[in-house]
């Protein structure tokens, strides 16, 4: 079954919305516990000291996610970058998304941006296993100027039908697609995203899929890019 | 497997042991991982980062003092015995990619006396090398507020370090998030300004711009001077041990441990011998010696004028300030690594929760570097903290030998030192001999705190056996 790793800052009390838990109940999950040091802190330093809360409230919350339908196994890493570890785990376990995690309540209706240079395809595929035969209405949303936008959402939209999903579409000319996906939000319980290829914008902004997670409150997942296989170096 | 340590000490705590595994990028206990962080390039700046405060910015003056232009010399005798350990110490890095660095291979290898005298030295060695680094430090902040006009004199030099090194501790307890990054970006700065200052120089005294120096002679005072000043600015080199004590936390540590050691070593060395000959050509060692920390200030102006003098002024700020925030935070880990084996309190390892850092362990840093800093006395604190890590050094060789003679199962190093049992030897003869060389308070001083430390293990940590564990 298709994994999605749901990153948890276990030590500082984060918890999952059971909205989200229940949602990714067709999924497999791995919790990643993970807790950031500071620089003048050694990893190990901190593993003596709170390893076994952190093991405690790991265990608490894979088998929360095993009670809500899939498979579930728990990892924890002390780290001083938190997206190094949340990219080497979701690499080991081989997970096809990892979740940001918000507020939500029961998850009826999912928000699906195509936009940008999203692999389209396996962000469909993805929600199409997500939903299910499940009643979550999706809604694929593009926010282009593009001649050919209305073609691209419309194509997806048919992949998503031939598996019994419930699409809506949304199509929205603009040119700070970022900002219309965000009014977008309203009225859906969670987003489901590609993941974006590192960019200007992302470095001097943050992540495009964390800043919707911050500006919008509720869960979002995000697909993972087809990975190398080789690591980068350095 | 390997044999677990043992014992206790006298409150009863253990050694804490786990069986790890250890990847590239990650150190994988029986529930956590650790995640391996810091690359090649923040390992040389580590090094290169601690080391380059002391060597280009305080010493030149006092070393052309005593050794006139052949302390170029002395300095090239500081990189070799700093290679000559360097390279052992990569060997032991890389079979034991733990944080605690040289504490660690020597207690593995020497047994827990040694260790806990070289452990608990260390932390008072890192100590006297960061409250010289913040001297320095104030020095250099006294000729910055002369530059823009606040004359303030030599009083300020130990007030300005006493409070900087107190706004260190506090920053580092309540968390610098970025000063890593921040630290690779001023190590990177501070390397570009030097090479195009000392390139300048360097052209200026062979005659190709500006005009020609003078010719001097090369040792006034003899060689032997030559070697007291090898051993007193050997505390230039310390840094590359400071490598090794962020040895958990790095990513591929059998390639990149070696490579940032002994690559810090080479890069500063090549630059302070540049300094040397570049200072002492510029008007020459005797009046060098009469600018006193900041003889660098002195040189920058006759070279490039008002802005040269600008230039040293701020790089040296950067630099001192550099490699004091470095040794307080190697200090910490120095603490902490003693403190897992039992011998100190485990309490003082403890991390807060607020701020997630060792508030403990900084605080035994930060308490001592500012008695210390107190004092004022340069030489001698530079002297002290080469003393107790060139006794590190040599016990580095020693281990690296005694673990090669009795090779312990789990003993698999990435990188072999060339040249085996000869660089091992060599390195430990030559870290010892440099002692020898010293001033005697500094020597009195360094072994009393050596007897202390002995004494220390005997009343509280006697049966705590760590030799031959991993």
């Amino acid at each position: 079954m298709t994994r999605v790793l749901v990153p948890v800052a276990v030590l500082e009390g984060e918890s999952v919305a059971a909205g989200l838990m229940d949602l990714l109940g067709t999924m497999d999950v791995t919790v990643l516990g993970y807790h950031v040091l500071p620089e003048q802190t050694p990893p190990d330093q901190a593993r003596e000291q709170y390893e076994e809360r952190a093991v405690s409230a790991l265990d608490d919350l894979a088998e929360e996610f095993r009670a809500a339908g899939g498979d579930a196994d728990s990892r924890l890493v002390f780290t001083q970058d938190r997206e190094k570890s949340i990219d080497r785990v979701a690499d080991e376990v081989d997970a096809s998304a990892y979740a940001i995690t918000g507020a939500t309540g029961d998850v009826d209706s999912l928000l699906v941006p195509v936009s940008g240079d999203v692999a389209v395809e396996r962000v469909v595929d993805f929600v199409a296993e997500l939903v299910g035969d499940r009643a979550i209405d999706v809604t694929l949303f593009l926010a282009s100027e593009a001649d050919d936008a209305g073609d691209r959402l419309a194509a997806a939209a048919d992949r998503l039908r031939t598996d019994g999903v419930a699409v809506a579409t949304e199509l929205v000319a603009s040119d700070r697609p970022f900002d219309a996906l965000v009014d977008a939000v309203p009225g859906h319980d969670a987003i489901v995203m590609g993941e974006a290829a590192p960019s200007l914008s992302s470095f001097l902004l943050g992540d495009e899929a964390e800043r919707l997670a911050s500006a919008t409150v509720g869960p979002v997942l995000v697909v993972r890019n087809e990975r190398d296989e080789e690591g980068d170096g350095d | 497997m390997s044999q677990a340590p043992g014992g206790s000490n006298v409150a009863g705590e253990e050694p804490v042991a786990e069986t790890v595994v250890e990847t590239e990028e990650a150190t994988v206990t029986e529930n956590a991982e650790l995640e391996r962080t810091i690359g090649l390039s923040g390992g040389l700046a580590i090094g290169v980062g601690t080391m380059i405060g002391a060597g280009i910015f305080v010493f030149p003056g006092l070393a052309a003092g005593n050794a006139g232009p052949a302390a170029a010399a002395s300095f090239g005798i500081g990189m070799v015995v700093a290679l000559l350990v360097a390279l052992p110490a990569s060997e032991l890095a890389t079979a034991m990619p733990k944080s605690g660095g040289g504490y660690y291979f020597i207690s593995r290898g020497l047994g827990t006396l040694a260790g806990a005298v070289v452990g608990l030295s260390l932390w008072f060695g890192l100590v006297f090398a960061t409250a010289f680094y913040l001297v320095g430090f104030g020095y250099y902040a006294v000729d910055a507020l002369a530059l823009v006009g606040l004359a303030v004199g030599q009083g300020w030099v130990i007030p300005v370090a006493l409070l900087f090194g107190a706004g260190f501790t506090v920053l580092n307890v309540t968390g610098t998030e970025n000063a890593a990054k921040l630290q690779n970006g001023v190590v990177a700065l501070l390397l570009s300004i030097l090479v195009v200052f000392l390139g300048f120089g360097v052209l200026d005294a062979l005659g190709v711009v500006g005009q020609s120096s003078a010719p001097e002679q090369f040792a006034p005072n003899g060689y032997f001077p030559v070697l007291t000043t090898a051993a007193l600015v050997f505390t230039s080199y310390l840094g590359f041990a400071q490598v090794a004590t962020v040895a958990g936390e790095m990513k591929d540590p059998g390639r990149n441990l070696p490579l940032a050691m002994v690559g810090s070593v080479l890069l500063v060395g090549v630059l302070y011998v540049a300094t040397i000959f570049v200072a002492t050509s510029a008007f020459g060692a005797e009046r060098l010696a009469t600018e006193g920390e900041t003889a660098m200030v002195a040189v920058g102006r006759d070279l490039l004028g008002p802005a040269g003098a600008f230039a040293i002024v701020f790089v040296g700020l950067l630099a001192t300030m550099s490699s004091a925030n470095a040794s307080i935070l190697s200090t910490s880990r120095a603490i902490y690594a003693v403190s897992k084996d039992a011998l100190l309190p485990k309490r003082a390892s403890r991390i807060n929760l607020k701020y997630g850092t060792p508030h403990v362990a900084l605080g035994m840093a930060g308490g001592p570097i500012l008695a210390l800093a107190a004092t004022g006395r340069v030489e001698i604190l530079a002297e002290v903290a080469s003393f107790l890590h060139l006794v590190m050094y040599g016990l580095i060789c020693i281990a690296l030998v005694a673990l090669r003679r009795d090779e312990p199962e789990w003993y698999d190093p990435d990188f072999r030192v060339p040249g085996y049992p000869v660089v091992p030897i060599l390195g430990a003869l030559a870290s010892f001999a440099l002692l020898v060389f010293m001033q005697p308070l500094s020597r009195y001083v360094g072994a009393a705190i050596m007897v202390a430390s002995a004494g220390w293990y005997f009343y509280y940590a006697r049966d705590v056996t760590l030799k031959g564990a991993l």
